[in-house]
């Protein structure tokens, strides 16, 4: 059995620098479609960040009666905040209320129309973020159950709208990824077929010899598993080497989105390595396959 | 599966056994009550052999090859030699009929044991079929190398072979710096380096000049004497006729002449 895994592994080597020209196209293009893949896989999780993003912008906020006190609202705050779907829950004072409009203004360049005023008109108010936008009826309906609340702002449409971009943005990301791995799969599995066929002689000599079928298959398994762990290598190291600008860029391109590349790296290895050295074996048992089985 | 595969080598005092079981007609006649008379190392019984697209390559064959027997395959092309050394390696089965090799019924055995029937089986192509990015050296021991023989035992074995077929000189060098006979020889030493009971060569002087073609025939006489059973399909009316050996004529798929001491084209 060592004997065999040492041949194995010796003829895996050696067919991989013998056939040298065929193995590094073979690498060339692992390592082209392992790229893809993981491009696409890093992209989605930035999409599927940013959507999430958006979907936590989504707040539910209730004006308050001015005769509330501070103990009422207080205890108005907690009972909200221990809500299940309740993510986080602001008070907003009617005093913040106005700067906020004030710094709006002036952020605009508008002239800022307060001073024209005698009285604060504005309300009080907690602002509630949401663990989940699709829950924000049951948050609402909470709200306004409430004697403290003058009332909530009506969110139906623009939660239903939010959502309905978010979902289609989502799956359209999947449906996109699964088409790119299935195409990965078919180009990989396809150049593995073609340094195998290049060597059909020698399988054809071994089979006439008399050897077995495993002694046949696992050197050019090996070989698949070399191919794809080679590509996968080079892939990471292009995106290690690309990870900080690619992040610094898609910090700019989102924003204040919280996406870096590191944070989702192991991930990003375990798919490169696993779809390498996966599709290599797949690619070479398959195409040997053909060859054995009569 | 893979503990089956090394160490079912046969061992180097085959060869002693091997010169013991050398053919006792030195004259290269055999009679018929003599041949049965000898453990069969081939017997196709009733074979027929239909290709998927409806062709009958082989039709109603019956043959048995006695241990030690020399014998010349014969026929215009597509008359079903190639065919039937394909069901003898296995690598066809019969459609109808039954091949028995060595006592064994191949169309009986299991997937795992077919590697080590071909091991008693040399083959030998006009083609050679050698590896051109190995020496013939390397093209020898690939054939013990990929059945899982231990490193020791490959290069004593490989060296015999060489010097049976008289290449121990260019042991090192690739087949495009050979000529054609010497290619034919490696891959004869390579059929040989398993220590086969039987050589099948299909046209192995196809490729040659004939006077190299006289070269590979004395070292297939030379095996046959070593005891080893050969079948050789082959064109060459020369030397069938003059060989004298026994003679299988296929036509359609038939045998139409089976006889010891025949000529390539029926007499009268």
């Amino acid at each position: 059995m060592l004997r065999f895994l040492v041949f194995s592994l010796a003829r895996a080597w050696q067919g991989f620098w013998r056939n040298a020209a065929m193995s590094i196209a073979a690498t060339a293009t692992m390592t082209l479609m392992l790229l893809l893949l993981s491009g696409f896989f890093i992209v989605q999780n930035g999409l599927l960040a940013g959507l999430q993003f958006v979907e936590q912008k989504v707040e539910v906020v209730a004006d308050l009666r001015s005769a509330a006190t501070d103990g009422e609202i207080e205890d108005l705050r907690l009972r909200i905040g221990a809500l299940p779907e309740v993510r986080d829950v602001t008070y907003v004072s009617r005093e913040e209320a106005l700067q906020r409009f004030r710094d709006a203004r002036a952020a605009q360049g508008e002239e800022d129309l307060t001073k024209y005023l005698d009285a604060n008109p504005l309300h009080a108010s907690l602002e509630v973020k949401l663990r989940d936008p699709g829950d924000f009826a049951a948050v609402t309906d909470a709200l306004r159950a409430d004697p403290l609340v003058e009332r909530v702002k009506n969110i139906t449409d623009l939660v239903s709208r939010v959502l309905a971009v978010t979902e289609f943005l989502r799956t359209a990301g999947i449906v996109i990824l699964a088409l790119i791995a299935a195409i990965v799969l078919f180009i990989i599995i396809n150049t593995i077929r073609l340094a195998v066929v290049a060597r059909a002689e020698e399988i054809e000599v071994m089979r006439l010899v008399g050897a077995s079928d495993a002694f046949i298959r696992w050197p050019f398994v090996f070989e698949g598993a070399l191919v794809g762990l080679l590509g996968a290598a080079i892939t990471l190291g292009v995106i290690a080497a690309m990870a900080d600008p690619l992040s610094s860029f898609m910090f700019e391109f989102f924003r204040v989105l919280p996406i870096r590349v590191g944070a989702i790296a192991r991930d990003v290895a375990v798919l490169v390595i696993g779809s390498g050295v996966g599709l290599g074996v797949l690619g070479a048992f398959v195409s040997v396959r053909t060859y054995l089985i009569r | 599966m893979t503990s089956t595969a090394p160490g079912t080598q046969p061992s180097a005092s085959q060869d002693a056994t091997a010169s013991t079981r050398a053919s006792d007609d030195g004259s290269g006649r055999t009679d018929a009550s003599h041949a049965t008379a000898r453990q069969p190392v081939l017997v196709l019984n009733d074979v027929t052999k239909r290709y998927p697209n409806g062709r009958e390559a082989l039709r109603d064959v019956d043959l048995v090859i006695p241990e030690g027997d020399f014998v010349f395959l014969v026929g215009p092309s597509g008359a079903g030699k190639s065919t039937l050394m394909r069901l003898i390696i296995r690598d066809e089965l019969a459609t109808q009929g039954e091949v028995f090799f060595d006592g064994e019924n191949l169309a009986r055995l299991p997937r795992r044991k077919v590697a080590r029937v071909r091991r008693k089986i040399g083959a030998v192509f006009q083609d050679f079929k050698l590896l051109p990015s190995k020496t013939a050296r390397e093209n020898i021991a690939f054939a013990l190398e990929v059945t899982g023989t231990p490193r020791r035992r490959i290069r004593p074995a490989v060296d015999r072979a060489l010097q049976l077929v008289g290449l121990s000189q260019q042991a090192e060098q690739y087949p495009r710096q050979l000529s054609g006979g010497e290619q034919q020889r490696t891959a004869i030493a390579r059929a040989l380096v398993h220590d086969p009971r039987l050589v099948i060569a299909d046209e192995p002087t196809g490729n040659l000049d004939p006077l190299i073609s006289w070269e590979i025939l004395q070292l297939l006489l030379r095996i046959n004497q070593l005891g080893v059973t050969v079948l050789m399909a082959t064109h060459n009316a020369d030397v069938v006729t003059a060989l004298r050996k026994r003679v299988v004529a296929l036509e359609e798929g038939r045998i139409i002449r089976d006889e010891i001491g025949g000529r390539y084209h029926r007499q009268g």
